[in-house]
């Protein structure tokens, strides 16, 4: 008897009971497997390229007055070209409903943003050979999901929500042989999706009645029978259920009503010209989260980006702008969270950026006189400006699965351990095979659960 | 002189037969693939493309290609879009579909040359005969909705 179904058997036989803990032969405490320690995952990616010395450090005062603690006034300097933001949505710093890692490591591989991403949904350090036009090769933290939790979820409770398109729609699935689109999220580059272009494209799709629905689905059956070829997954990407599809289109339906009423044209009701590319992508990751939650379906696992302060290759001061904006994002997505029914106080929300800056300027200065950053660390081996290596991550959740207002100064925690994090939270962490990821058991990381 | 006659009458006969003309041309032959045949799956742009020249009979600009292109890569579950591209379609004005009536008044040829412009093959006998008999017994069913089933169909997107 495979170990999968001895684990289902018990547990129908002892069903309401209690889940029971057992020893490994590690001698550590675990629960067993299947148990979950929160029933959502949340993890946005920081990305675009943040400095700790900019973050974390505050080097130029707290830009994170969202996720960090403290009131240190930004540097006078560029301080006029800080956009108004309203006050925090959060009564208190981020920081203080989790475990923050001051200096987490992005520790190996190249530090571009197609890899730092690919790395964090991979739990997996790629090199120079990950093809920009091509799905990753190891598995994704949303097939682990699919494959390996039990009882298996549909792409409905899996979502990769891109604040951009080029190589990044190829990460919600794998080419892993075992794995694959068959167990990908549904992925949406929701800026791109609401927008004038796709609404002229698919905005207005021909309605027919319900019965005519039912006669086109027996002719299509009948066409599809005779033809030895299915179109789904793989060449057609993730495939929803029919139930699911119809769920989504109504999302899709409901997001291009909204925008032609202009529902979507500062949604947060902030300051002109403030709302940005990284804030909407957060923004649309909520209207997901709410849309599917009031049919008690919120997503078990969002993974949502941001990538505005990669305008740092040319311009820092609008970086630390940025920062600002993509913190506030941060703690508005916290917030609809907690006020998310199903969702609230059972969901750990993981914040990391996908790798650093370095810490040497290129040659190009800014209206403020301060100099742009790249982010090129060269192999560890090879030494240099390995900056761009140091990253955070935040882990917050409630207070009985994670510790709160816990904050690790030591370099502790790497990218590739935020997967097997995630694993261990929705509770499959020990059906994936061996050698596929960092075992958790080995993860620092896991300093942030109880 | 009677054996030189005979002789005579026998060299004619042989020696006239008219000469055989061999005429050299290429033979029509049927090139409709069997849908047995297809696995090749249309690139995103091919499915575009051909959609809207099926459709509309004429080729696709840039700009709309563009924009279809856009929507097409913002989200993940490509059929779920390609739906929704084909029922757009089906609202713009302009579309070459053969009209219900058109199609009542002679289902077969509608259906075979349905078959011919979207599947690239012809319909074999019981595919015939089975959507025959079905817009024949319902008279729900028009065009337009033969058009979404066959565009929207796994053989569609495949070559």
């Amino acid at each position: 008897m495979k170990r999968r179904d001895f684990v289902k058997r018990v547990g129908a036989a002892t069903a309401g009971a209690f889940a029971v803990p057992y020893i490994l032969p590690s001698g550590r405490l675990f629960a067993a497997t299947g148990s979950r320690l929160a029933n959502h995952v949340v993890f946005c990616l920081f990305a675009g390229g943040v400095r700790n010395l900019d973050s974390i450090q505050k080097a130029e005062g707290n830009l994170m007055r969202g996720i960090l603690n403290g009131t240190e006034a930004i540097s006078p300097d560029i301080a006029p070209a800080m956009q108004p933001l309203p006050a925090s949505p959060l009564p208190q710093a981020l920081q203080n409903y989790g475990t923050l890692f001051n200096e987490f490591r992005y520790g190996a591989g190249p530090t571009g943003h197609y890899n730092g991403h690919a790395t964090a949904i991979t739990g997996n350090y790629t090199n120079a050979d990950l093809s920009i036009r091509d799905n990753p090769n190891m598995p994704t933290v949303f097939e682990y999901y699919r494959k390996h939790n039990s009882p298996q979820q549909t792409a409905l409770n899996a979502w990769w929500v891109s604040n951009s398109l080029g190589p990044f729609p190829s990460l919600n699935y794998s080419k892993y042989s075992g794995y694959g689109s068959a167990y990908g999220a549904n992925f949406i580059a929701p800026t791109f999706l609401v927008s004038l272009d796709s609404y002229d494209a698919i905005g207005n799709p021909h309605l027919f009645s319900s019965t005519e629905e039912a006669v086109v689905k027996n002719i299509k059956s009948f066409m599809d029978n005779n033809f030895p070829v299915s179109y789904e997954n793989n060449s057609a990407g993730v495939t929803n259920t029919e139930a699911d599809a119809v769920i989504v289109n109504a999302f899709i339906n409901d997001l291009f009503t909204r925008a032609v009423a202009g529902q979507f044209n500062n949604p947060w009701n902030l300051p002109a010209n403030v709302m940005s590319n990284d804030m909407y992508n957060v923004f649309f990751a909520e209207e997901i989260i709410k849309y599917l939650a009031t049919l008690n379906r919120a997503p078990e696992l969002l993974v949502v980006n941001m990538q505005d302060v990669d305008i740092c290759h040319t311009n820092f001061t609008q970086y630390c702008n940025n920062l600002r904006k993509a913190d506030w994002a941060v703690a508005h997505l916290w917030n609809t969270i907690q006020a998310t029914p199903g969702m609230a106080n059972d969901t750990i929300l993981i914040v990391a950026p996908e790798h650093g800056r370095n810490s040497l300027a290129n040659s190009i200065v800014d209206a403020y006189g301060r100099f742009a950053l790249d982010h090129t660390a060269p192999e560890v081996t090879q030494g240099g400006d390995q900056v761009a290596r140091e990253i955070f991550c935040l882990v917050a959740g409630p207070p009985s699965v994670v510790h709160q207002a816990q904050v690790i100064t030591a370099v502790q925690g790497e990218s590739i351990e935020i997967v097997p994090l995630i694993s261990r939270i929705l509770g499959y962490d020990n059906d994936i095979p061996s050698g596929l990821l960092r075992p958790y058991t080995n993860c620092a990381v896991q300093q942030a659960m109880f | 002189m009677k054996k030189i006659f005979v002789i005579a009458i026998l060299a004619v006969a042989v020696s006239c037969s008219k000469e055989k003309t061999y005429v050299f041309d290429v033979k029509n032959v049927d090139v409709k693939q069997q849908s047995g045949v297809k696995g090749t799956a249309k690139s995103t742009t091919e499915f575009i493309s051909i959609a809207y020249a099926d459709l509309f009979g004429t080729t696709i600009s840039n700009d709309d290609l563009a924009k279809l292109f856009t929507a097409y890569s913002a989200f993940g579950d490509k059929k779920l879009i390609e739906d929704r591209i084909i029922r757009n379609f089906l609202d713009l004005p302009g579309t070459n579909i053969p009209t219900s009536q058109v199609m009542r008044n002679d289902i077969p040829t509608f259906i075979t040359n349905s078959y011919k412009k979207l599947f690239n093959r012809n319909p074999n006998e019981f595919e015939k005969y089975y959507l025959k008999n079905l817009v024949q017994n319902d008279t729900s069913i028009t065009s337009e909705m033969m058009y979404y089933s066959f565009m929207t169909s796994n053989e569609y997107r495949y070559y």
